[in-house]
């Protein structure tokens, strides 16, 4: 579903270049969940936003089902279609409802009509909890539900893959739980996930594979019984000894 | 200190710097030798036009008829050709039964015309109002191309801000009349809104780029990751917030452009400064009429500035 080949993005800006991501290869399978973790700075946003190419990598490859993104020929707008993103500070639009926060890209992109787009809005805002907010703005709710809208507004799309950046980096400890509760659902259902966490408990529990980066680079890979038990390199044991 | 603050002492206060101020004027006004003529003002607003009505054939007078301030009359020309003419009532000049010549006055009809302090005003505000038009669209290209990751396309619109920015609107319109209109062979009107489109541009331009820069990064990442297209996120996520956003210095721009407009009237177009320019040549009444001008400005300015803070407080109670 997703092959990442020698992924390397160098930041290059008054005089420092920084590796941020360097020579990064690994793949997620179809239905497969795939954690990465890592101190920060360590290059793991700038590797998941190379993935929909949000960021232009400097080297290397990234297919998805198969299309290089970095060719010329390729459709970045299709592709990204396909691949839903969930951020961080979960950008969602301020000046739109919540029903329309979901319907903007469905209609634009997928050319579907105000009905279907409504339906198919309507149908996850009652999977992910807030069925009953859709004519609120973002503004009026809280951290948890707008990251909840955030991952609906994504699923709106019908992606193939869902991206997620420390989606409940941003939010209170308390609103956690309903974010993680909406994404095991997803990866129980099948879908095919790639997420940056902080949340060792998330990975433990949910991920097929762990991803652990350091410096760029990806220092260790496995399973999550491999990982968090028997970690190989130092670098790892380091780590989780600090999260832990 | 008495911790609440009572605005009425202050409203006196400024009531006073005021009404000395207005005596000071006064005082120092009834010094020189200058006789006020206020009476002459209100013709330059709106005047009665008189307009002579006259027989158009050889004929009869068939009736008179006056209804209200009008007199109907009727004619008959040699050949049996029948007209009915409307004039004031007051002015008929001809009786039913008279006979009439080609040419002979039949009474007079008045119409009230703008002076030219309304017409220039009128020339003012279209030539503002289509300036802008023009200067929001040049601007928000500009601003756009100011922000593009393309350097020859970036630098063009700096280029053009910066000269715009870094010239005196007086001589871009001396520029625009004489240089360009003289090229291109262009009509005065066409060579001022051109002039103070592309100054309002410039400005605009900063505002708008400035504005799309001020919302977050986030929003365009969030639309490219659904998979709009650039333009498309730029119209339905990026825009419409930027818009909220630089209202107020918009709406400030272009209050401004109506007053900075008066600068065309160097090229001749008959705007209220023009305006007010010829109507002193005639009548010597130089204070008066500029104090009504610049009381128009003021008028027109202050009604759009409310028209602004009522559309702000709007949008704040949406938001
Ligand atoms: N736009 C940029 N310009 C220059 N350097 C950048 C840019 N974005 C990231 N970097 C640098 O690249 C490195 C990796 O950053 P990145 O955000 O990918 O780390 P991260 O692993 O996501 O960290 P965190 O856990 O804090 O989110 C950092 O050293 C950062 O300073
Ligand atoms: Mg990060």
């Amino acid at each position: 579903m997703i092959r990442a080949e020698n992924v390397t993005k160098i930041f290059t800006g008054r005089g420092v270049t920084v590796r941020a991501v360097d020579g990064v290869s690994t793949k997620v399978d179809k239905g497969e969940v795939v954690c990465i973790i890592g101190p920060s700075g360590s290059g793991k946003s700038t590797f998941i936003r190379c993935v929909n190419g949000l960021e232009k990598f400097t080297e290397g490859h990234v297919f998805i089902d198969g299309v290089d993104i970095a060719d010329r020929k390729t459709n970045i707008n299709k592709i990204r279609a396909e691949v839903g993103m969930v951020f961080q500070q979960f950008n969602l639009f301020p000046h739109k409802t919540v029903l329309e926060n979901l319907t903007l890209a469905q209609r634009r992109v997928r050319k579907r009509n105000k009905k279907d787009a409504q339906e198919k809005a309507r149908a996850l805002l009652l999977k992910v909890g807030i069925g009953e907010k859709e004519s609120e703005y973002p503004s009026r709710l809280s951290g948890g539900q707008q990251q909840r809208v955030a991952i609906a507004r994504a699923l709106a799309m019908d992606p193939k893959v869902m991206l997620f950046d420390e989606p409940t980096s941003a939010l209170d400890p308390e609103m956690v739980g309903e974010v993680l509760d909406v994404m095991k659902t997803l990866a129980r259902e099948g879908m095919t996930m790639m997420v940056v966490t902080h949340e060792m408990g998330f990975a433990r529990e949910v991920a097929d594979r762990v991803l652990f980066m350091d410096e760029g680079k990806v220092v260790e890979e496995g399973t999550p019984e491999h990982f968090f038990i028997e970690p190989r390199e130092d670098r790892t044991k380091l780590f989780l000894k600090q999260v832990l | 200190m008495i911790a609440t603050d009572k605005v009425w002492p202050w409203k006196l206060l400024l009531a006073v710097i005021l009404i000395v101020t207005a005596a000071g004027i006064y005082g120092s006004v009834s010094r020189i030798d200058y006789e006020w003529r206020w009476y002459r003002v209100p013709q330059y607003f709106l005047y009665k036009a008189e307009d002579v009505i006259k027989t158009p054939f050889d004929g009869v007078v068939k009736n008179v008829s006056v209804s209200g301030s009008e007199a109907v009359v009727d004619l008959v020309s040699l050949d049996g050709e029948q007209q009915q003419l409307i004039v004031d009532g007051e002015t008929v000049k001809v009786d039913a039964g008279e006979d009439l010549f080609e040419g002979d006055t039949i009474g007079f009809v008045y119409e009230w015309n703008m002076g030219p302090l309304l017409t220039g005003l009128w020339t003012t505000m279209w030539i503002s109002a289509v300036s802008s038009v023009f200067g929001l669209l040049i601007g928000l290209i500009a601003g756009l191309m100011k922000i593009s990751k393309n350097y020859t396309v970036r630098t063009l619109a700096a280029i053009y801000v910066e000269v715009i920015r870094g010239t005196p609107l007086l001589v871009q319109i001396f520029i625009a009349y004489f240089f360009f209109g003289t090229v291109f062979n262009l009509d005065r009107n066409v060579a001022g809104i051109g002039a103070l489109a592309l100054f309002a541009g410039a400005y605009v331009a900063e505002i708008i780029r400035a504005g799309i820069q001020s919302i977050a990064k986030g929003q365009m990442e969030a639309a490219r990751s659904l998979g709009m297209s650039m333009p498309q996120a730029m119209i339905d996520v990026i825009l419409p917030q930027a818009f909220k956003r630089i209202l107020p210095p918009l709406s400030g721009q272009f209050i401004s452009l109506i007053k900075d407009s008066s600068l065309v009237s160097v090229i001749a177009i008959t705007d209220l400064t023009k305006s007010g320019r010829e109507i002193i040549t005639s009548t010597f009444a130089t204070f008066e009429i500029w104090l009504v001008v610049a009381a128009m400005y003021l008028i027109v300015t202050s009604i759009l500035s409310q028209f602004v803070f009522y559309l702000e407080r709007r949008y704040r109670v949406s938001d």
